[in-house]
């Protein structure tokens, strides 16, 4: 629903020459969530074109002249979108639905490497899917729609959040009951699952594979590698998989499934129903005995 | 003024995703001479400031429109609003190898750097 609209309409005319207020949302989830909150009463877009991933994309001066112009601009915040602290956002028509995170974020694997006049050095950072924890993707929807009360006195905001919030809740719930109180290891294909895996009782072992693309021995020998250093079972794909690579990892017994980020809007479904799905798949993998 | 509530904005909307990247900051200043120029500062995210870089203008269609050298993390050159009528980006490669930037839109340019 929201994909066909989004990537049809992304950015491609100046909020001023709209009928109903804009909404640009830098990722997916907020995006999804301010189409919720706004129902009819704005037009939501995502800033980023259709197929990229928000934490790489660079902006265009075109793309941020369109994005300045929006009656509301909605970021997840947490560092998500390196562009946003490369451009001016109009502060009051600005909301960074992660302030309030910060005591919740998750720092990321240093990473030391030399070069320069510095030295050996490193690069920490911090998980910027916070959505994939349902409760904080609860506080960022409240954030959210208190900042379109005030920008959007029309949209039915208040209306609207109970039922996004029980959307969470439910997606809450089901994480809650993926492993039974254990601690079960899991492999995915992409560190995206940071906070998911802290929430729902997930071991995480984060493999850095390229979406789309099959591995090659080097990467199967680490994964396998991996698997058995963690007794990891159940390998979580960001995206379906080439046949090949579903082919050559099965060959190591470990059970498959696909759990959409949901930085970028899916391929089938949309937020809610693409996250229920992935977890339906994984609890009935750890049930099979992942 | 204007620069600073620019660069007071920048810092309130920046994550805390990178603990070592470039920073980069540009407004329009009014010069002693009447004339305008583009401040370029840079900064790492350390707090430390880059010694030597290259500071590289694009026009809003991705025309180089010129090279400037980056020295303790500033750089200065003249606006043409003409040529700068789209907007400028504004990219900074320093001696060791990292880079960032900074898109000034045509708001920012008659705001001074920020909307």
């Amino acid at each position: 629903m929201i994909r066909a609209a989004l990537a049809a309409v992304l950015l491609a005319a100046p909020a001023w020459a709209q009928d109903r207020p804009v909404i640009v949302a830098d990722s997916y989830p907020m995006a999804y969530f301010a189409e919720r909150l706004a129902g009819n009463a704005a037009e939501v877009r995502l800033s980023v074109p259709d197929g990229r991933d928000p934490s790489s994309w660079r902006p265009g001066l075109a793309d941020v002249v369109a994005i300045q112009a929006a009656d509301l601009i909605v970021l997840n915040g947490s560092g998500l979108s390196d562009w946003t602290t490369r451009a001016a956002l109009p502060r009051a028509r600005t909301v960074d639905t992660g302030r309030g995170l910060a005591d919740d974020r998750i720092a990321t694997e240093t990473i030391t490497h030399s070069h320069g006049e510095e030295g050996s050095h490193s690069h920490e950072g911090v998980a910027t899917h916070t959505w994939l924890d349902f409760a904080l993707a609860a506080r960022q929807a409240e954030a959210l729609a208190a900042a379109m009360a005030r920008a959007l006195p029309d949209a039915p905001v208040d209306a609207s959040l109970g039922a996004l919030l029980s959307d969470l809740a439910t997606l809450d719930a089901a994480g809650d009951a993926l492993t039974g109180g254990r601690t079960v290891p899991v492999i995915v294909s992409h560190p995206r699952y940071e906070y998911f895996g802290r929430a729902y009782g997930l071991a995480v072992e984060a493999l850095d594979w390229e979406a789309g693309a099959a591995p090659d021995a080097d990467a199967l020998a680490d994964l396998a590698s991996r698997a058995d250093r963690t007794s990891a079972r159940i390998l979580i794909w960001e995206a379906e998989p080439p046949t090949e690579a579903r082919d050559a990892v099965a060959a190591l017994g470990l059970s498959q499934v696909v759990l959409p980020p949901m930085a970028t809007p899916p391929a089938e479904g949309d937020f809610v129903t693409g996250l229920r799905d992935g977890m339906a798949a994984l609890g009935a993998a750890i049930a099979a005995g992942g | 003024m204007r620069p600073l509530l620019a660069a007071a904005l920048m810092l309130a909307l920046a994550g805390p995703a990178s603990a070592h990247r470039v920073n980069v900051f540009a407004s329009v200043q009014d010069a002693a001479d009447g004339t305008e120029v583009v401040l370029v500062e840079a900064k790492f995210s350390t707090g430390r400031i880059p010694a030597l870089g290259e500071v590289r203008v694009e026009d809003a269609q991705g025309t180089v429109l010129a090279t400037y050298p980056l020295q303790d993390g500033a750089a200065r050159f003249p606006l043409d609003r003409d040529a700068a009528a789209g907007g400028l980006a504004i990219t900074v490669s320093t001696d060791d190898d990292h880079e960032g930037y900074w898109l000034l839109t045509p708001s920012d340019l008659d705001s001074g750097g920020g909307s």
